[in-house]
């Protein structure tokens, strides 16, 4: 199998992913518009609507910022991969189209709520560059790690593992994703070599990380929010069902992200663009908590009351904060602020989920 | 990867050490200093963030006496809930009422003397910092993330005056080194932006929040709130401390400041979509108040109270609340009229409104307890079916009669609630609209049906106030997130023998560099454009702003160590090689770049 046949290969894979990608968003777009239409009003009405609509924010917003301000189409997959798990949470809510409330029936709420919801979705974003960041990243200490072991801290091998883990080697895996750095010339004698030892290079980020410690904590994390099914579903077997259905596909999720490990660009890449797709969301959803609170003064009389939902947008708030604050503060970098978005963003799915769910609150009308 | 440096400060001028004094005086002392730069800390302000966020969370899980009261004193008869005793414990820590307890207040004053403590010497920093700082001037350009060079007929003055017109008018602060590089500084142009405004935009961002603290904690002194509801054609009720059914004041809104007009609903609007296949079937379409003003003096007139618009009466506001069927209902013992006032039963879980009749003037007292269907249409058997739709087509009013004492004064209870404890049932009875019925002696009628709105008044002349801290928040928000330090310099030489000028521009980028290559590029070329210049032909390799860079240089260049963007133009260096000893040929190395720190890990 000659290298031009891969190549022409992954062409043709690239451009049906482009293809079907942008007949997602299509139809997505498509679907917003014509359940506006067949409302006649903005469909950000119940949480279906909201969920859905924050998938497509994620993705269009996500796909722009790496297209044309990242250059980097090659995390667009996971982008979509997000996209599609924010889509299936929504359809877990699916609720036929209707009218409005008379008190949702004003400027404010899509001012208000396009603002949190367009948070919501970048949030989502961050949260997946802080999960491929921490997936990358451990992988590559796992590698280090193990290399340094085998070394036996001779310097030939520490300087092995200085190339590896510095410019050489993240060179070469640049190489292996970019499609323009691969036109280069191909008559190079020592290319069966690289390749072969790039192969095993990948395989050893792969197996850097644990399945079963992957999995298992994928499975934990996720129940810190879908629990929340488990207990507000008419039977506990439906409740069950969507307890693990949701658990499951994100358990595949990682999975299949694991796979995609050696394919990853830079921690640092990753590790930046969660911060600040995080800073923008962040402002987003201030402002859009402003808003809601100016709403709140006309519509109910009093600008913040705790109610359940205020709480959440707070809690969500106070927990991106932190992250931002990490961030800024030299001390914690990297892992310990990747995993602090990471618990920001089940602040933020916990509060949506629990804020509609569970407790009663004033935002409780039409399921939002 | 994208943070800041904290700017630069000189370091302090050495003091001589004071003998530390001794005794209980000191000792208080330097306990403060600890726990004050314990408050400092960053990572306390994180902890004191951390426990607000579960102080909200135990306020979400826990009933909160201010909102729901009823629920709180379920909790605490044991009736629901956990039990009496884990009630009793919610009690003692304040868990019913979190936002008023004491340790939300500490948590909340830490919160801010941690601030405080944070901002001081930031603040200081950054006043020091605008006051005193300039764009620093170089020896040489050897390091710097963007550099271009090109040649000019204008002199180097030209090109620096025209350097400083394009910088200042993007609004660089520039400083204008005219020297010949005799002492080691070549003729140059520096500049700089977002030093002030990113650290200014993080120091409002932060200073905000004590706009909003004044504005919420006198604000709660000057509010007042108070909750009246009104039947369709009652004669209303007067702005007056005691007309309200719950009236909070602030502290310092004393009776005087009541406007005193009168307020009497003529018409609630209340729609639902009826049909039961329609989308979003059961849902109500409007909510509007058509209300009666009168001013203390002054002419009635007409106003309307909508969901999403408030009446607003000289910064008073009115807003609806709630609202709910009024049926009258009229109670006759022996002739006599012992009750004949509409009800303001509120909306129950069930679709049913839950309301009671109270008459001491009874002997014994005569309390009902009333429960009305609004749509109970009769069923194949002709009895009436209840059902949860709101819509008032087929009302239905059930109660049960009780007589005994009624309490009224000695237990807490609302106008909607009978206690019963002192009170026997005394019979059951169901009536249609315009139907009376008689229950063991007693006369119940049940002539009219209206519908009652419960407003609330409100004054808060915060609210300007909040906005005002919420406004500079973004602001600083933005500033903090989105201002990027950066430095720019415009080397002048000249070339005698050709009688030309040598310009060599560099860049800094402390934030976001790969936002800064576009910027750069642009400014290159506007630069050009200023002084008819072409690109330098000392230097093909170097990206030239006419030369279209591709995106793999550019782009992926914070993959790994950038390609050797190797020399600095010779031609640039001064003819004196000893000015600049290293040449300017030095791999790009970054001792104190930010950005550096995580690159490589």
């Amino acid at each position: 199998m000659g290298r031009t046949d891969v190549r022409d290969r992954g062409r043709l894979a690239r451009r049906v992913a482009t293809v079907l990608a942008v007949l997602g968003i299509v139809a997505h777009v498509a679907h917003e518009i014509v359940r506006g239409l067949a409302q006649g009003r903005l469909p950000l009405g119940n949480m279906f609507e909201v969920t859905s609509l924050m998938a497509l924010v994620g993705v269009v917003v996500g796909l722009g910022y790496l297209h044309f301000v990242r250059r980097r189409p090659e995390l667009d997959g996971f982008v979509l991969l997000g996209g599609a798990l924010v889509l299936g949470m929504a359809m877990l809510m699916y609720a036929e189209p209707g009218p409005l409330m008379p008190i949702l029936d004003t400027w404010w709420r899509p001012f208000h709520v396009s603002l949190l919801v367009s948070g919501m979705g970048i949030f989502a974003a961050a949260f997946i560059f802080n999960a491929l960041f921490l997936l990358r990243d451990t992988a590559e200490l796992s590698v280090a790690r193990s290399r340094s072991r085998s070394a036996g801290g001779s310097t030939v091998g520490a300087a092995y593992i200085g190339d590896v883990s510095d410019g050489a080697a993240a060179d070469t895996r640049d190489a292996a994703v970019t499609p323009a750095a691969a036109d280069g010339p191909e008559s190079d004698p020592d290319d069966e070599r690289d390749r072969a030892e790039l192969a095993a290079y990948h395989r050893a980020l792969r197996a850097g990380i644990s399945p079963v410690k992957l999995a298992v904590g994928t499975f934990l994390g996720t129940s810190l929010v879908s629990w929340v099914w488990l207990t507000t579903a008419e039977t506990l077997t439906a409740g069950l069902g969507r307890f693990l259905t949701v658990n499951l596909t994100m358990v595949a999720a990682a999975l299949l992200a694991r796979w995609f490990v050696p394919f990853l660009p830079s921690t640092a890449t990753m590790d930046g663009i969660a911060h600040r797709t995080t800073a923008f969301a962040f402002v987003l959803w201030t402002v859009g908590t402003i808003a809601g609170a100016m709403w709140a003064e006309v519509s109910w009389g009093r600008f913040w009351g705790w109610d359940p939902k205020e709480t959440g947008a707070f809690l969500t708030w106070i927990a991106y904060a932190g992250y931002l604050h990490a961030r800024a503060t030299r001390g914690v970098k990297g892992r310990g602020a990747a995993w602090i978005g990471v618990a920001a963003f089940i602040v933020l799915m916990g509060t949506y989920l629990i804020a509609n769910y569970v407790v009663v609150g004033l935002h409780s009308y039409a399921d939002l | 990867m994208t943070e800041s440096a904290p700017p630069p400060q000189q370091n302090p001028p050495l003091r001589r050490g004071r003998t530390s004094p001794t005794g209980p005086v000191a000792f208080v002392w330097d306990a403060v200093l600890m726990g004050w730069r314990w408050l400092a800390r960053m990572r306390t302000a994180l902890y004191l963030l951390l426990a607000l966020a579960v102080l909200s969370i135990v306020a979400t899980g826990v009933p909160q006496e201010p909102n729901v009261p009823s629920t709180v004193a379920a909790w605490r008869a044991g009736e629901s809930g956990p039990g009496v005793v884990v009630s009793q414990v919610l009690d003692a820590v304040g868990a019913f009422d979190v936002y008023g307890s004491a340790i939300f207040l500490a948590v909340l004053l830490a919160l801010y003397i941690s601030l405080t403590a944070c901002l001081i010497p930031r603040i200081k920093a950054w006043v020091r910092l605008v006051r005193r700082s300039q764009p620093p001037i170089v020896r040489h350009l050897g390091a710097q993330d963007e550099r271009t060079s090109f040649v000019t007929d204008h002199s180097p003055e030209q090109v620096r005056a025209s350097a400083v017109r394009v910088l200042a008018q993007r609004r660089w602060r520039v400083r204008r080194h005219d020297g010949d590089g005799a002492d080691r500084r070549p003729a140059q142009v520096a500049a700089e932006k977002g030093l002030w405004a990113r650290e200014g935009g993080s120091l409002v961002f932060h200073l905000s929040f004590y706009v909003l603290l004044a504005a919420i904690v006198v604000g709660q002194l000057l509010t007042f709130e108070g909750q009246r509801g009104v039947v369709e054609g009652d004669p209303g009720f007067r702005d007056t401390a005691v007309s309200y059914w719950s009236y909070s004041p602030g502290r310092w809104f004393g009776e005087s400041d009541h406007d005193g007009w009168r307020m009497e609903l003529e018409e609630f609007h209340v729609d639902w979509v009826r049909d039961p296949l329609a989308p979003g079937a059961g849902q109500p379409t409007v909510f509007r108040s058509d209300v009666q003003i009168t001013p203390v003096d002054g002419e009635p007139f007409a106003a309307v109270v909508d969901s999403n618009q408030p009446l607003n009466l000289d910064g008073t506001r009115i807003t609806q609340l709630d609202w709910g069927y009024a049926p009258r209902v009229v109670v006759e013992v022996d002739g006599e009229v012992l009750h004949d006032t509409f009800l303001t039963p509120v909306l129950a879980d069930g679709g049913f409104y839950r309301g009671a009749v109270k008459a001491p003037a009874a002997e014994p007292d005569l309390g009902l307890d009333v429960f009305l269907y609004p749509y109970a249409p009769d069923g194949e058997d002709g009895r009436p079916v209840p059902t949860g739709a709101p819509w008032a087509d087929a009302p239905l009013l059930v109660f049960e009669q009780y007589r005994g004492d009624l309490r009224l004064g000695a237990t807490q209870q609302t106008i909607n609630e009978l206690d019963v404890a002192a009170l026997d049932s005394d019979g059951f009875g169901a009536l249609r609209l315009g139907q009376s019925i008689e229950v063991e002696g007693v006369t119940i009628s049940f002539p009219e049906l209206r519908r009652w709105v419960g407003f609330q008044v409100s004054s808060r002349p915060q609210v300007p106030y909040l906005l005002l801290g919420s406004g500079l928040l973004v602001l600083g928000l933005l500033g903090s997130l989105y201002a990027y330090r950066r430095r720019l310099w415009v080397v002048t030489m000249e070339d005698p023998a050709a009688a030309r000028t040598l310009v060599t521009v560099a860049g800094r980028a402390f934030q976001r560099p790969e936002a800064f290559e576009q910027e750069f590029e642009d400014l290159v070329t506007e630069l050009m454009a200023a002084t008819s210049a072409t690109p330098s032909p000392t230097d093909p390799d170097e990206g030239t702003p006419n030369a279209p860079r591709t995106a793999e240089t550019s782009r992926w260049s914070d993959h790994g160590p950038r390609p050797a963007r190797a020399a600095v133009p010779t031609a640039v260096l001064p003819d004196n090689a000893d000015a600049v000893p290293d040449g300017g040929v030095r791999l790009p190395v970054r001792p104190d770049d930010d950005r550096g720190t995580h690159r490589r890990t």
